[in-house]
């Protein structure tokens, strides 16, 4: 398959979204600028403009129009929606279902503590006066990537040692914790349907959660940090990506695009394909809604959009 | 304060009663330590055991009459002067005037009379005289053995069952040992071709690395108190050696003896810094001084076991066991020895020393334990030499570094000495190097073929570094088979049975390899394995790991299994992966005519083997066939239940999205907007007519 390749970022991807029905694919960087692209082509909607440091996460929630896209701390609606401040980098964000509540997590910077805040949009007051109306404190670990859970009712956060926790987003309390890796989770993604998790964690491994009761499902193991991992609407399949620290990367091969996505059968647990392509460590992975494609952002600041060869949806694993 | 000592001398019998008396009165004691006044004296104090202990005893003196006695009394001290200044002798005599062949000397103090012992002992006066030394109080010390003897208790047979039990894995699996998560896990494994069994897995078995014993039958690990011993089925602890801070081991090649280094122990009167112990009865042996461990083994063990020698300046120390003393009782003087080493084969050392003045260098190979030269072999500008053995003992390769007369270059030769035929003729290989450049070609490595007569060389300069093969004829000449240039290779790796090889560019060569039949000096492959740093041959040739080892590259740790030809079967990755050993194999029972009789027949085994091989593979493919079926009904299952759990919490999220359904993302047909968007795809120049 000949990718699609998107050069809108003077540096590092940080995450990649795509919209609910797929058409558009958000991308984010460490350049302090958002785009959004058409995922047919490629060609770029536009930009937005005004963080002043860099961008970690973005969402965008599902109503068809008007879009809303939030990113630390400014939930856009086409232009800019609200500005929320905050005392430290906002690390993970995230429109819940119904699209009215926003959650972010900061962090533990400069003094200052990790803490999941919830916002309702609904509230035009929240926003005036910056005041969560919840605010859980993460005294341990910090939260490191967050998603929402199926109906809004809790978020499911990965903790840089590894926990992951279901915060109730009523109250703040913890429901249900586990602890099955053992380093910093890099990403959490939902399955289309917000029925499983799937975490990538520094410890090499990526694993599948069911979302409500956290039960650890599946276990895919690779050499390599594993930055982001995702699920595919459509098939038995998870993809991955990663690679090691920045700092270490002159010491892999330095052939060009070494860097690879895995593919692996969510079933067996088996990697049965590598695409590869990146110049540097894949920072995020994304699958389309549909299933026919996917995206991944590297450390190269560069965004590559994948179609799937029809083989791709006839392979089957011996069984 | 004591006045004792003085009390038993004798009275001074010149003392003169007329003068006055100076002697102070008959009960004073004085204040003053006997120390202080006379200390340096003291200590040279006569002790009262003084003169026995330099006494000697010689035996096996010629019994001659009292006509003689005089010439003897000349040859006896011509011969322990060497030792010291004899006081006294006494030569006892019989009732007929002769005497009674044993005498008795003393020497000026009891170092000496230790030295004549060790050095007179087994003296050769004559055909019938061959002297025995003694020192006096040895034989007090004999006389007054307990009477009564007392049977050493009896130790308990320890049996640690059967040492060889790997020999007899029924699909004839080679082990090896991992050791990973750097240092903290140690592992030995079946090495199987579809996956590696677990034999045996231990947290902290060693603290550094481990070792293998010659023929497979210990596994060696370091511990600050020492070495241990493990061996037998369940790798049970067979032996412990104590020597506080071991840093390398040496075993000897008949695996009676393990020789240990520790830069920590040694005093000048205990020498204890590299100890030599027996294994099976855990005993030292003997100890010895080292001043340095660079080059390590510092005792080189002749193949069977019965020799080893050191060399220090100027001198070759041989000594044979089981007595750990030197071969002939001394060392042999080799004025500017540069290097030596034991052939595989024999009792034969090779040693070089530089030119002396207008003595050119020379390689000389000496029989041991006759100490005959059985070639010398002279050099001219040499600047330095290095002895490599064939696996067998049939050939020596001396690669000999030159500087030829006139010129400023250096020149490398190979002189290959033939071993097995009558006084070892010497063939030269010259190498070559550009043309163009004043020097010659850098040997970058060098590699006899084990059970053959073949060499690899690697020469060159990165980039252009080449690979020749030679074979040794047996009609005295070298010839060169092939030459591979512009390999990236920095080591040669030849099969322990030969024929095949492995040329492998390590560490910043970035892991190339190429698999090698020198049968006709085909590549059968040429593959990579990013970064290795080692790659090591199984002990019957039919497997190669490479590894990336933590200790050399902090990513991408593990080891990869190839079959001879450099077919890839494994990729084991291991956290933190260190090291990968094979373990040896002992010595082959069968003697040769029954391996060439299985040879002859191997069409008829190699069909017995195929059919289980298929079985096996059909065997692990339905394994896994039936693994993947019921984790895809476990999953299946699980996938059903979430989706019921979907459905259930339908209403919930029409609410949650006011009313809209988004489940599927054509849910929502009719709210869809249809867009035409025009893209811009190809832009194409059709020039118009004329």
């Amino acid at each position: 398959m000949k990718p699609i390749l998107l050069q809108g970022h003077e540096r590092s991807i940080t995450q990649i979204k795509y919209n609910r029905e797929g058409d558009l694919l958000f991308t984010v960087a460490k350049d302090t600028v958002a785009n959004v692209w058409y995922s047919v082509n490629g060609e770029r909607l536009g930009t937005y403009n005004g963080h002043t440091g860099a961008v970690w996460c973005v969402d965008c929630d599902c109503i068809l129009n008007p879009r809303k896209t939030l990113e630390p701390c400014r939930p856009w609606l086409c232009k800019q929606l609200a500005m929320l401040n905050t005392s430290s980098a906002v690390r993970t964000c995230g429109f819940d279902f119904s699209g009215n509540i926003i959650m972010f997590s900061t962090d533990k910077q400069m003094g200052y503590q990790c803490y999941l805040n919830y916002f309702d949009l609904r509230d035009p007051q929240q926003i005036e006066d910056n005041q969560p109306y919840l605010t859980v404190p993460c005294a341990e670990s910090k939260i490191t990537s967050a998603v929402w859970g199926p109906l809004g009712e809790f978020v499911i956060a990965g903790h840089e040692n590894g926990e992951i926790n279901q915060f109730s987003a009523k109250s703040g309390e913890i429901l249900k914790k586990v602890k099955e890796h053992s380093k910093q989770i890099n990403d959490i993604q939902t399955s289309v349907d917000l029925t499983m998790v799937i975490t990538a964690s520094k410890d090499c491994s990526s694993k599948l959660f069911d979302s409500t009761t956290l039960d650890h499902i599946k276990t895919f193991k690779t050499e390599r940090p594993v930055n982001s991992a995702a699920i595919s609407p459509i098939m038995d399949h998870v993809v991955m990506g990663g690679g090691q620290e920045a700092m270490e990367v002159t010491t892999t091969s330095t052939r060009i695009g070494k860097f690879e996505a895995r593919f692996f059968h969510a079933a067996y647990e088996e990697e049965f394909g590598r695409v590869k392509g990146h110049f540097g460590p894949i920072n995020c992975v994304a699958f389309h809604p549909d299933g026919k494609s996917y995206s991944s952002g590297g450390e190269d600041g560069y965004t590559r959009i994948h179609y799937f060869d029809p083989q791709y949806f006839d392979f089957e694993l011996e069984a | 304060m004591n006045m004792h000592d003085t009390e038993d001398m004798p009275p001074d019998v010149d003392y003169d009663e007329d003068e006055p008396s100076f002697s102070d009165p008959e009960d004073f004691v004085d204040d003053i330590d006997d120390e202080e006044l006379l200390g340096d004296l003291l200590r040279e104090k006569p002790q009262e055991a003084d003169g026995i202990d330099s006494v000697i005893v010689v035996d096996n003196v010629p019994q001659v009459g009292p006509e003689r006695l005089e010439k003897l009394k000349n040859v006896i001290h011509k011969i322990f002067s060497k030792f010291g200044k004899i006081t006294n002798e006494f030569y006892p005599e019989g009732p007929d005037g002769s005497t009674k062949g044993y005498i008795f000397l003393e020497y000026g103090a009891p170092t000496q009379a230790l030295d004549a012992v060790k050095n007179a002992d087994g003296y050769k006066l004559d055909k019938q005289h061959t002297f025995r030394v003694n020192v006096f109080t040895d034989f007090d010390k004999y006389m007054n053995i307990c009477d009564e003897w007392e049977t050493p208790e009896k130790q308990p047979f320890k049996d640690f069952g059967n040492m060889r039990h790997w020999m007899e894995d029924p699909d004839c699996r080679d082990q090896y040992s991992v050791i990973y998560e750097s240092g903290e896990r140690t592992a030995i494994f079946n090495n199987d071709p579809k996956d590696p069994i677990v034999a045996e897995e231990r947290a902290r078995w060693t603290e550094t690395y481990v070792r293998w014993s010659p023929k497979g039958t210990y596994l060696a690990t370091f511990h600050q108190r020492g070495i241990a011993l493990w061996g037998g089925e369940k790798f049970k602890q067979i032996q412990r050696f104590s020597h506080q801070g071991v840093s390398l081991i040496d075993f000897s090649p008949c695996e009676r003896y393990v020789v240990t280094f520790s830069p920590l122990m040694d005093t000048k009167e205990d020498p204890q810094a590299i100890i030599i112990w027996d294994i099976l009865t855990g005993q030292k042996k003997r100890g010895f001084h080292c001043e340095s461990s660079a080059h390590w083994p510092i005792f080189k063990w002749s193949h069977d076991g019965k020799f080893f020698a050191r060399m220090t300046q100027d001198t070759l120390s041989i000594y044979e066991t089981p007595s750990m003393g030197l071969l002939d009782k001394k060392s042999l003087k080799i004025s500017g020895i540069k290097d030596f080493s034991w052939s595989p084969g024999d009792n034969i050392i090779a040693f070089w020393v530089p030119e002396d003045k207008d003595i050119p260098a020379r390689v000389t190979l000496m029989q041991l334990p006759s100490r005959q030269e059985i070639r010398v072999r002279n050099l001219f500008n040499v600047v330095d030499c290095k002895l490599h053995w064939q696996r067998q003992g049939d050939y020596l390769c001396v690669k000999v570094d030159r500087t030829p007369k006139g010129t400023q270059g250096v020149v490398t030769n190979f002189e290959i000495f033939r071993m097995r035929e009558k006084q070892v003729p010497v063939d030269v290989v010259e190498m070559k190097g550009d043309p163009e450049s004043k020097n010659a070609e850098s040997i970058i490595a060098f590699a006899w073929e084990p059970n053959g007569s073949k060499f690899a060389v690697l020469h060159g300069e990165s980039p252009r570094i080449n690979a020749s093969f030679y074979h040794v004829k047996n009609n005295g000449k070298i010839e060169l088979i092939k030459m591979f240039d512009k390999q990236q290779a920095n080591s040669i790796f030849w099969s322990p049975q030969g024929q095949f090889m492995v040329l492998a560019g390590l560490r910043s060569m970035n892991g190339a390899l190429a698999f090698v039949d020198t049968s006709d000096c085909t590549m059968m492959n040429i593959a990579e394995h990013y970064m290795a740093s080692d790659v090591e041959w199984d002990p019957t040739g039919r497997y190669v790991v490479t590894s990336v080892s933590w200790w050399s590259h902090k990513v991408d740790n593990a080891y990869w299994l190839w079959t001879f030809q450099g077919r890839l079967l494994q990729k084991n990755n291991k956290d933190r992966f260190c090291q990968l050993l094979w373990r040896p194999r002992p010595p082959t029972l069968l003697p040769l005519d029954a391996i060439k009789a299985i040879k002859k027949d191997l069409k008829k085994y190699s069909k017995i083997f195929e059919q289980k091989d298929r079985l096996s593979q059909s065997k692990a493919s339905k394994e896994l066939v039936d693994k993947r079926r019921s984790m895809m009904e476990d999953y299946r299952r699980y996938r059903e239940a979430a989706l019921l759990q979907h459905q259930e919490q339908k209403a919930a999220r029409l609410e949650l999205r006011g009313g809209v359904d988004t489940d599927e993302l054509d849910s929502n047909i009719d709210d869809w907007e249809e867009e035409t968007i025009e893209f811009f795809i190809n832009e194409e120049i059709i020039p118009l007519g004329e």
